[in-house]
């Protein structure tokens, strides 16, 4: 039996949650492949200890928006794309939605980001969120009204989505 | 289940399927070796140091070895990733003030910011001109002039494939304000003796060799989709030719200057109105303008860059649907590049870069500071 058996069989199970956190956090499914593997890397390392008496999903998780706020903050040239927007395409209303969506979140800090991810895809709590994100509760508050007020700034088509009262009641 | 929670996990079910366990403990491993090897190093590091300090006596005797710290590498051949800029060394002065431009060389910076000598480009023509280099706009293609194949080369920096132009060109037909652009699957070059001058420009399919002439009075912004950007700044013209020749001009009202290439949905370019005092390159205000018409779609005034006396240098390639690049010049010399909100003005910064020895060469922008 190999020593990192169990580690497999955690990442065998998880992985695809886990990818699917890290795309919505970076929007790029390269980026988020990398940055999942990196946190992987800390998880194998720190394995022994976590499999005996951690959680080694919610250690992952909060490295995993942690790597990604740490990789934000860090400069790095940007090189402009070839590929531009498709135009004059028709879509329908729910893919209208997550192309308006994915654009809008480019548009929010990495903090705003993790806090519009964690707490209305993951559904974490603010207590949760703020043990992640290592704040307080007061700055995940904080955080999730700022985020849903530059989502409603910069992409108001997504009124239908933020004006639901399970939204409007977590950002108040 | 909200709708936004149903639209965040649309976004998700977009990502790929991944195996990462295996890619993980190998990782893992082979970091745990460096840092294992890297200690082993350190402390051989240590010994041969107090070793040397042991036998100093010997060292001015041995033979002097190039050990220069500043030693940049060769560009290689093969995959090496996208360009971030590319820029010119200075001339040499010594301590007579004496100016040799011999070693005057191209060096490339990877976007990763792994900086390479380019010596098969020719840095400065036997005339004492300078001969110049172009990178696409996502960084991937790199052309130059090549001394030894009397052409120029593109080469594109991801998949390692290089081609020289079958089109031959002489070395003394570059002229002082030379101008080259290349497109960004790296197929187009256009080739400008002389900017702004009588002497008709080449477009040149690197692939079959073919050519189309230039009118001499424009300049060329870019290569995309198809279409040459010209720009006739006297009167100002925009010409958005085929490669394959026709189209015509549409004229603007007034000077204008620093044209970017034309916005995503192609109704649009952005540059900035000349007149004598400046006013607006002092109020960083540039002009939305119609491709069609040439009317002025609206003034846009520029928010957020820095208060420092510098200014805009250049516009360059859009970075998204709605945000195009400005290069400005700080002062003091050193360059950033922002990415500028076509509808609202507000800028933010991309990219700085540090005092540039010369000719600094950035994705889709050709030298801004000439």
């Amino acid at each position: 039996m190999d020593r990192h058996d169990g580690f497999r069989e955690f990442v065998l199970t998880r992985q695809q949650a886990l990818m699917r956190t890290a795309y919505l956090l970076t929007g790029d499914a390269h980026l988020a492949e990398d940055l999942l593997q990196s946190v992987l890397m800390k998880v194998v390392r720190q394995w022994h200890k976590l499999s005996k008496d951690g959680n080694p999903e919610a250690y992952t998780r909060k490295a995993l928006v942690n790597q990604y706020i740490s990789w934000k903050r860090r400069p790095r040239p940007e090189v402009p794309s070839s590929d531009l927007p498709e135009r004059d395409v028709s879509h329908d209303d729910a893919t209208l939605d997550r192309i308006v969506l994915r654009q809008a979140l480019d548009r929010l800090t990495p903090k705003q980001r993790a806090v519009i991810v964690l707490r209305f895809r993951e559904d974490l709590s603010e207590a949760q969120t703020a043990e992640i994100l290592g704040c307080a509760v007061g700055t995940v508050k904080s955080q999730t009204h700022h985020a849903l007020a530059r989502l409603r700034a910069v992409a108001p088509e997504l009124a239908h989505l933020l004006s639901e009262p399970e939204i409007v009641e977590v950002a108040r | 289940m909200t709708r936004l929670r149903e639209t965040l996990n649309d976004i998700a079910d977009e990502a790929p399927p991944v195996n990462l366990a295996d890619a993980a403990i190998a990782g893992y491993r082979r970091r745990r070796r460096l840092t294992t090897g890297a200690a082993a190093l350190a402390t051989a590091v240590v010994l041969a140091a107090a070793t040397a300090a042991t036998t100093v006596p010997w060292q001015g005797q041995q033979p002097a070895v190039s050990q220069r710290t500043g030693t940049v590498p060769d560009l290689p051949a093969g995959k090496v990733g996208p360009l971030g800029y590319a820029y010119r060394t200075l001339c040499e002065v010594d301590a007579q003030r004496n100016v040799s431009c011999d070693a005057v060389e191209w060096r490339v910076v990877t976007a990763a910011g792994v900086t390479y000598r380019v010596p098969q480009a020719v840095g400065e023509t036997a005339a004492g001109r300078v001969a110049p280099i172009s990178i696409s706009r996502d960084g991937r293609m790199l052309a130059y002039y090549s001394r030894q194949a009397r052409a120029h080369v593109v080469r594109d920096l991801v998949t390692g494939a290089e081609t020289t132009s079958p089109v031959t060109v002489e070395e003394d037909r570059i002229g002082a304000g030379s101008m080259l652009v290349v497109s960004d699957d790296g197929r187009y070059l256009v080739f400008d003796p002389r900017v702004g001058s009588k002497y008709p420009g080449t477009l040149i399919d690197v692939r079959t060799g073919r050519t189309v002439p230039l009118d001499g009075r424009y300049e060329a912004v870019g290569v995309k989709g198809g279409v040459v950007e010209l720009v006739r700044y006297v009167k100002t013209d925009l010409w958005l030719m085929p490669v394959t020749g026709g189209g015509k001009p549409v004229r603007f009202k007034g000077p204008h200057i620093m044209f970017n290439e034309v916005s995503p949905d192609g109704r649009t370019v952005v540059a900035l109105h000349w007149d004598r005092d400046l006013r607006e390159l002092k109020d960083n205000t540039l002009t939305v303008l119609d491709v069609r018409t040439g009317r002025t779609v609206r003034k846009l005034a520029i928010r957020g860059l820095p208060d420092d006396k510098g200014g805009i240098l250049s516009t360059g390639p859009w970075v998204s649907g709605h945000e195009f690049t400005v290069v400005y010049g700080l002062f003091g010399g050193r360059f950033s590049t922002y990415a500028v909100d076509a509808g609202t003005g507000r800028a933010r910064r991309l990219t700085g870069y540090r005092k540039a020895d010369s000719f600094l060469v950035v994705p889709g922008v050709n030298d801004v500071n000439k």
